[in-house]
Parts: structure tokens; sequence; C-alpha cells
């Protein structure tokens, strides 16, 4: 018994054991199919799994209301979440790797409050759901470019960069702040500010096909990089004495992570903590590299969405935005985790 | 393979002080390169530019007679390696880990690890007697294991060429010896080391070849014995130094031992060579020696500067165990000093040289 979890682990370096692949895998799936039965309106797991086999031609399917509320009204909410909550945990964890600063954040380049101002203006400007969405996506872009134009240059370490993201963040967040007060206090305002605490409540089948791409490509290229990945948080020298172009890997990196952040973004407003906490947490569960890092942070990502977003949409009659409960229910979480593993290093 | 830089010039942003003024150097298969100097003169620079990570603003860098700079990274990081200042690295990788990102340069760009990398990976920590970190992380072990950690990810991508930087700083005599012993071995069967050094002795007990940077660009290389000398320690370093032979039952060491900090002179010129130097001092040297052994010694080294002493008295000093010679010197400063430097390496032996007040002034009165 011994001798074969020797060879597991000499065939598999810092990877992920079985058992734990397919734990990773079974948790959005499950946390998923909880999500469709939980709601003010309530549908048994057995309805479920009818619904899911009418889906693939087999069985008799279930009564119309139900399907509504299943496929039109909560799948592409839980979609959204699922999506979501994997791209800003990936991006989380790239750029926490990428700056080598555990303090990084998907929003460090400034994509988020690009992608707010982008939306504020949106809404300002009396566009539907997907010109917001457009807007946001388009801002989140500009952002990240400004903060690349500003921060790189010959001789410039990563810090400069984040310096520069942080300044052309801050630079945005005064902007959205000039829109909202211009905005129309009576309609605008309080949309505008609704939007920025973050809510999935606008997901639909149009908005996520514009935006879940762009964070299903993001994720696919960093899992399939993410062995390359453990060369970032090393030292400028050491990373190009490897043997691969940093400059390439950094720049494809920051273009995915971007990419997903502003995304997100895009689509369900700002979802704080998601990309530091959960990151984090895989961290301290399974070291830090990213060939367990990367799947660990997926899976627990997207189901940890899942799971906030089902409390948020449930747990009062009145739905409570995203973001205040990632922080409520994330901190202590985190801090309990934190000090039972006696925290960790970048 | 052979390393060779032809003409390497450098300066940092164009400005008029020229950190590196076409150098010239070469390491082959079998040879351990030292490259010595006092800080800020240039030994990191030099590697760094060696390596490709700074550009040199004339001349180049090349292996086998092909610039660097036309050879593509992952085939360039094949044949040479780079082993960081293990102060340097953060990341808290554990060691297997790190040893294993040594392969990046011969895995393709989607790849993993796979079982013969991790066996390579096993092999190197085995021949380094390093197998007992393979779960530790990097963050968490002493400064001596990250070291001989790193030289392992450099060995893990099969290179010819392995540059070292100050591989040795910050550990303790074990450890440096460990670091030292690791580098001799793996250059007896058939790799090019290089390696930046505070330690002239390392040099010359380690390397065959060594390279010694002055501060302004000039440098000398050559066969070790013939670079790491006094003189050259005294002019790239302003420090006058000793070289000597320490004996044990097997073999001959040599050693160089830091006295003092040499005086300010404009270009640092040899102070031993002439000039002020020359200057003629009056002086008294009071040496006081434990055993009475070491007065034989003392004597024989008096004996050989005897023209300038002009008065000399010894008084044993049995209460205290001791035995005190005092000797006046009239002669130039260089004699009183080369005195005073050979009887300062003798074990236990106290020497002060106490010198005339203007000398030269009363004489003229």
């Amino acid at each position: 018994m011994k001798l074969t979890l020797q060879e597991e682990k000499t065939i598999r370096p810092g990877g992920l054991k079985k058992s734990e692949t397919a734990v990773l895998i079974l948790l959005p799936i499950v946390t998923a199919l909880l999500a469709m039965a939980i709601g003010r309106f309530g549908v048994s797991p057995v309805d479920i799994i009818l619904s899911l086999l009418d889906k693939i031609g087999i069985g008799e399917g279930i009564n119309r209301q139900t399907e509504t509320v299943l496929w039109t009204i909560r799948f592409p909410r839980i979609l959204l979440a699922l999506a979501v909550g994997a791209g800003l945990s990936v991006a989380g964890c790239a750029f926490q790797s990428l700056f080598s600063n555990p303090l990084a954040t998907p929003d460090t380049l400034g994509v988020a409050s690009g992608a707010s101002f982008g939306a504020a203006l949106g809404i300002l400007g009396g566009l539907n759901l997907i010109g917001i969405q457009g807007t946001a996506l388009f801002f989140g872009i500009v952002a990240v470019a400004l903060t690349w134009i500003s921060g790189y240059g010959k001789g410039n370490g990563m810090n400069t960069i984040v310096l520069a993201g942080i300044m052309i963040g801050s630079l945005f967040s005064a902007l959205v702040s000039l829109v909202k007060f211009a905005a129309d206090t009576e309609s605008q305002l309080p949309a505008i500010t609704y939007w920025l605490m973050g809510s999935m409540s606008g997901a639909g089948y149009p908005s996520l096909a514009l935006g879940v791409p762009p964070i299903a490509i993001g994720i696919l290229i960093l899992y399939l990089l993410r062995w390359r990945m453990n060369l970032l948080p090393l030292s400028d020298d050491e990373a190009r004495t490897s043997g691969i172009n940093i400059r390439r890997l950094r720049a494809v990196t920051i273009v995915c992570a971007t990419a997903m952040t502003a995304s997100c973004v895009s689509m369900c407003g700002q979802v704080g903590w998601v990309g530091l906490l959960i990151p984090h947490i895989c961290r301290m569960k399974f070291g830090n590299n990213h060939l367990a890092l990367v799947p660990a942070s997926i899976s627990v990502g997207a189901a940890f969405m899942v799971l906030v977003d089902t409390l948020a949409r449930s747990a009062t009659a009145a739905e409570i935005p995203v973001s205040i409960l990632t922080a409520i229910i994330g901190a202590p979480f985190f801090i309990v985790l934190m000090r039972r593993s006696g925290g960790w290093q970048l | 393979m052979i390393l060779k830089i032809e003409n390497g010039t450098f300066s940092y942003n164009r400005q008029k002080r020229v950190v590196l003024d076409s150098v010239n150097l070469e390491a082959g298969p079998g040879d351990v390169l030292a490259i010595l100097g006092p800080n800020g003169a240039g030994k990191t620079t030099l590697l760094r530019a060696m390596m490709g990570l700074l550009k040199w603003q004339d001349g180049r860098s090349c292996i086998d007679g092909k610039d660097i700079r036309n050879i593509p990274y992952r085939e360039l990081w094949r044949v040479m390696s780079y082993v960081p200042q293990a102060k340097n690295t953060v990341a808290a990788y554990t060691a297997e880990e790190m040893i294993l990102l040594g392969r990046s340069s011969r895995m393709g760009i989607f790849s993993h690890p796979d079982e013969t990398d991790v066996k390579m990976a096993h092999q190197i920590m085995e021949r380094l007697h390093i197998s007992f970190l393979r779960e530790k992380k990097c963050s968490q072990i002493s400064g001596g294991e990250l070291q001989m950690v790193l030289i392992a990810r450099a060995l893990a991508a099969e290179p010819n060429i392995l540059i070292l930087d100050e591989p040795e700083s910050n550990l303790d005599f074990k450890n440096q010896l460990l670091v030292l012993d690791t580098m001799s071995e793996l250059a007896a069967k058939g790799m090019t080391c290089i390696f930046n050094t505070h330690y002239p002795a390392h040099a010359l007990q380690r390397a065959n070849r060594a390279f010694m940077l002055k501060p302004g660009g000039e440098y000398i290389f050559g066969d070790t014995h013939s670079v790491v000398t006094e003189e050259n320690i005294h002019s790239a370093f302003g420090v006058h130094a000793v070289i000597g032979n320490i004996e044990t039952p097997g073999n001959i060491l040599k050693d160089v031992v830091p006295l003092r900090v040499a005086k300010e002179t404009s270009k640092g010129e040899c102070l031993a060579c002439g000039g002020a130097d020359d200057e003629k001092v009056i002086a008294v040297l009071a040496i006081i020696t434990p055993s009475s052994d070491m007065t034989s010694r003392i004597n024989e080294i008096l004996h050989e500067s005897s023209g300038y002493i002009i008065g000399r008295m010894g008084m044993p000093y049995p209460d205290a165990g001791v035995f005190i010679i005092n000797v006046t010197i009239d002669g130039p400063q260089s004699a009183v000093r080369k005195l005073t430097d050979t009887l300062n390496i003798l074990p236990d032996v106290s020497v002060k040289a106490t010198y005339a007040k203007d000398f030269n002034n009363n004489t003229e009165v």
C-alpha cells in the first residue's frame, strides 16, 4: 500500500491525486445541481434528473412551469456563476503569481474599474443590458491597455506595472464617481450603484453568449499553460534563463486574465473577493504548483460562486448583492483556514 | 563546448564610466573559472552580459564560435545553465517542483514533467545528497540547502556550462565546502563552471583560471596563481593581503588573509611598488608572542630586514607567559609594512607599529 502511494507521487509531481481530481470535477457539478433545486420555487431533485434526461431525449419530461424555472431562469444564472467564479479565481491566481504579490487581485491592472466605468457610462446613456455589457468590456480592456502603456518600458519591473495599474484603477474609479454625479438620481444612480455591487440577476442566454467565450478561452489557455505558469513567480533572471520566452508567457497571462476579468465584470458587475480568496484557499490546500493550483482554483471558484449566488437569491425575499455575500461568507472562512494552516507564502 | 567573450564592452545608460572595457575571456570543458573583484566592479554585470541578460555595447559572447544572440533561447539554455544567488529566491515551491522547473528548456510549451523528468530530478537530488529535501518548501529550508536545490535545478537542464552567481556567499563553512566540492566534482567530469566569488582563497583553492576585475573596467585574466597575487589583490581591492600556504597532513592549501585597507591612492597603484611608499620613516614595532617557539620564527623574519633595524630588545616575561620584542626601524614605509604584514599572520602574535611624528620636518630642522 505504501509502495503504491510512493509510486503515485513519483509519476505525478506536484499534480493532483486521482481522488482529488474526482472531488474537484464533482464539486461544481454537485453544487450546480443543488442550486437548481433551491429557490423560492422549490424543485425536487427527481424533477431535475427527469428534466435532464428529457434534454438528452430520454423519458417524458416535467411540467412546463418547472421546466421554465429550471432552464430559463436558474440554469443561465448558474452557468454565469460558474463562469464568473472560475474566471475570477484563475485570473486572481495568475496575477498573484505574475506579480509575486499575494495581494494581487483580478483588478490589479485596473480592469474592473475600467469595466465599471464602461457600465456606468452605458447606464447613463440608457443602453440595454447587452449594450452595457459591451461598453463595460470595452473600457475594461482600454484600462489595461493604458496601464500597460504607462507602466511598461525598458528596465521597468513588474512592480512598475502594478503601480501603473493602481493609478489607472483610481483614475477610472474617479470617472465612475463623475458619471454617478452626473446621473439622474431617480433612476440612473440607483441602477449604477446596484450594478456596481454585483448581481447575477441579469443572466440570460444572449448575455452569456457574449461574455462566456472570453472566459472559457482564457481558462482553457491558462489551464494548458499551467505548468509553465510555475515560472511566473521566479525572479526575472531565473525566468529568462529557464529557456522559455518569459515576456511572451507574461503577455499571454495578462491578456487571458484581463479578458476573463473584463467579461466577468461586464456580465455581473464587480464581484469582489473571489479572485483573492479562492486562489489563497487553494494555495493553502494544494501548494503553489500551478499543475494543481489552476484546476483547483477553477473548480473551487466555480462552486463557491454558485453557492454564494444561490444564497443571494434565496436567503431573503429581496436579493442580496453578491459582492456583499462573498465578503461576509469568505472573510471568516478564509481567516479560519489561514489560522489552521499557518498561512502560506507565495 | 567553449564559452568565450570577445571584446565585451558594457556601460549602464551610456554613461561615461565604462563598467567592462573590452573583456576577453575563455573557458572550456573541465575549467573552473573564478571571477573576482571588489563590490561594484561589475562581477554580476559581467555574468549577466556573458549570458545575454544584458546587451554588450560592443563585442560578443559566443559558444563554440557562435554568437549566443543567434542561438535560440531553448537551445542556449540547454547547454548553459544559471544558478542565481540563493537569497533572491522566494517562490514557495517544494524542492522537487523547483528542480523540475530546470527541465523547462527541454519540454514543449503545453507539456508537463513526465516520469523520466521526475526520475532525473531524483537522480540529481541523490547525486547532490539532497534527497531529504524533496517535499520541503524552498522558502522554509536553509540558505545552504536552497543553494544546493538551485544547483540541482540548473543541472536538470543537462547543461555543459554552469554559471553560478556567488554560490558560496552567505553560507557557513560546511555549506561552502559542499557547494565548492560539488563544483569541483562537476568540473572533473567535464563541466565548465564559471563562478563569481568574494573569496580570493576559493579561487586559489578551486579554480584553474581566474578573472579579476578592477574598478574602472580594467581586468586581469589567466591562470589562477598568476592572477590572484598580493599585488593584484592590492590594486583591485585596495587591501593589503598576504597569500600563504597552510600545510595539512594531506596537502598544502593556499589561503589569502586580508590584513588591512590600503591607503587611498590616486589610481589604486601598488603601494609596495614605490611612490609614497619610499618615504623614509622611523617606527617602533611592538611584538608580543605567547609562545617562545614563535620567537625563533620572528627572529628569522626580522633577520631578513636587518638592514633597516637600528635597535632591538627582547624580553621574556615568564610570569605572564609571554615574550616581548621591540624593534626600532629606520627605513622605507614599504619595509615596515611588509614586516608587520608578515608577522601578523603568525598565530597568536600581536604586532603594532608606532611611527615617529613629522619625521621629515625634524630632519630638516
